[in-house]
């Protein structure tokens, strides 16, 4: 899951979260999560003054984004003094597969 | 204690360079213990405070709440409830005293706030407020430490790079204490209730804590969870072992930790879209 401005959101991205009127969870909401944006939906909601919205997979990078691999180094760097515990090693694994599904296409999450 | 200890104990306890708490803490503590307080009176005391109101009117009319345009300080503390409003109290004193120390610090402790929060919702633990307070302060020892032992700082993080070392660990060779006991002698020193404080002392060693085992255990996982995440900046950047007894203690398993850390990595994006709106604040 991604947040990005919405002058970066582009047709087929999917919506990881609901997008509220004026951004604000009291508001009306607009759009569902699960929706993908058409060209269409996207000038509507620049129309009604949405800034950002939250969107699966991480399909905008931007300079200074860590891609996969990078971040999977970065983890096991971090676990380097503790992996033989059988607790941490437990919590790597759940956070490696958390972080590669994070990346990819269902944005990580479980269903609600 | 050895000597070098205790002379370091004075120095860092020394009271009159010691960060104090407002003296709004202390009365909205002795009146939330008195029955026969009113939201009323606390709401006076809370007023006189114009920052402190000004945070809880900011956050009882915050979206999470969803509440409808809430104008009075009692009000205000009727809907948030006086625990919240005390916790409030107390971590915003507590940023003012930590903002000026590092980022980085900053958002560990608010990361591993968030996610205690997380870990005893999750597991239907009473005081979650309490819980999350606890979090957020586990590390002030850490804050302490950068205040009273500046010349020793450079020694500690030239230890924890050359030799791979735990903060603490290079805490203890330079300065012969570590952050989870400083912590402790400034929450006895701030008359913290031992809920806070045990969590703040004994995080990296579930086993010493007595009475309030379960929120330290949390406080401890919560540590370890945020720096697996890689969130913010405690000083090294190993994740501490899971420790036996806090694991048992929790009743965890593989499927409540892939849970909790869902949802705490979830959360964290906006943990750092707050972090980043402060900093804009306290810069500007």
């Amino acid at each position: 899951m991604q947040k990005i401005p919405l002058n970066l959101a582009a047709a087929e991205m999917v919506l990881a979260r609901d997008i509220f009127k004026n951004d604000s969870p009291t508001g009306m909401p607009i759009c569902g999560k699960g929706t993908e944006l058409s060209d269409s939906l996207i000038s509507r909601l620049q129309q009604m003054g949405v800034q950002s919205l939250y969107v699966e997979g991480h399909p905008v990078w931007q300079e200074g984004d860590r891609g996969l691999t990078e971040q999977l180094a970065d983890l096991d760097k971090r676990f380097s003094k503790t992996k033989d515990n059988r607790y941490n090693a437990t919590l790597l694994e759940v956070y490696r597969s958390h972080f590669t599904a994070a990346m990819g296409d269902d944005g990580g999450r479980t269903e609600e | 204690m050895d000597e070098r200890r205790s002379d370091l104990k004075k120095i860092i306890m020394d009271t009159k360079t010691l960060p104090t708490l407002p003296g709004v803490i202390n009365k909205l503590n002795s009146l939330s213990n008195d029955d026969k307080s009113s939201v009323q009176e606390m709401a006076r005391i809370v007023s006189a405070d114009q920052v402190l109101s000004a945070r809880i009117l900011r956050l009882a009319n915050s979206p999470s709440y969803g509440f409808y345009r809430v104008s009075t300080i009692s009000n205000a503390m009727i809907l948030l409830g006086v625990n919240v409003v005390k916790s409030l109290a107390l971590s915003s004193s507590i940023f003012e005293i930590m903002e000026k120390n590092s980022v980085g610090l900053w958002e560990h402790s608010l990361g591993t706030a968030t996610a205690a929060g997380i870990i005893a919702r999750k597991l239907a633990l009473p005081e979650v407020e309490e819980i999350t307070t606890a979090g957020l302060l586990h590390d002030i020892g850490k804050v302490i430490i950068g205040l009273k032992c500046a010349e020793q700082m450079p020694e500690i993080r030239r230890q924890i790079k050359l030799d791979d070392l735990y903060i603490s660990e290079a805490e203890k060779a330079v300065l012969d204490t570590d952050h989870a006991e400083v912590g402790g002698w400034l929450s006895k020193s701030w008359f913290l209730p031992d809920k806070l404080s045990e969590p703040i002392t004994c995080h990296h060693n579930v086993a010493c804590s007595e009475d309030h085992r379960v929120k330290t255990s949390v406080v401890h996982l919560a540590d370890v969870l945020i720096k697996a995440s890689g969130f913010g900046d405690s000083g090294d950047s190993y994740v501490p072992p899971i420790q036996q007894l806090a694991w048992d203690q929790l009743k965890l398993d593989e499927s409540l930790l892939q849970e909790i850390v869902v949802e705490l990595e979830d959360k964290l994006v906006e943990v750092k879209n707050f972090s980043l709106e402060l900093a804009s604040a306290a810069v500007a």
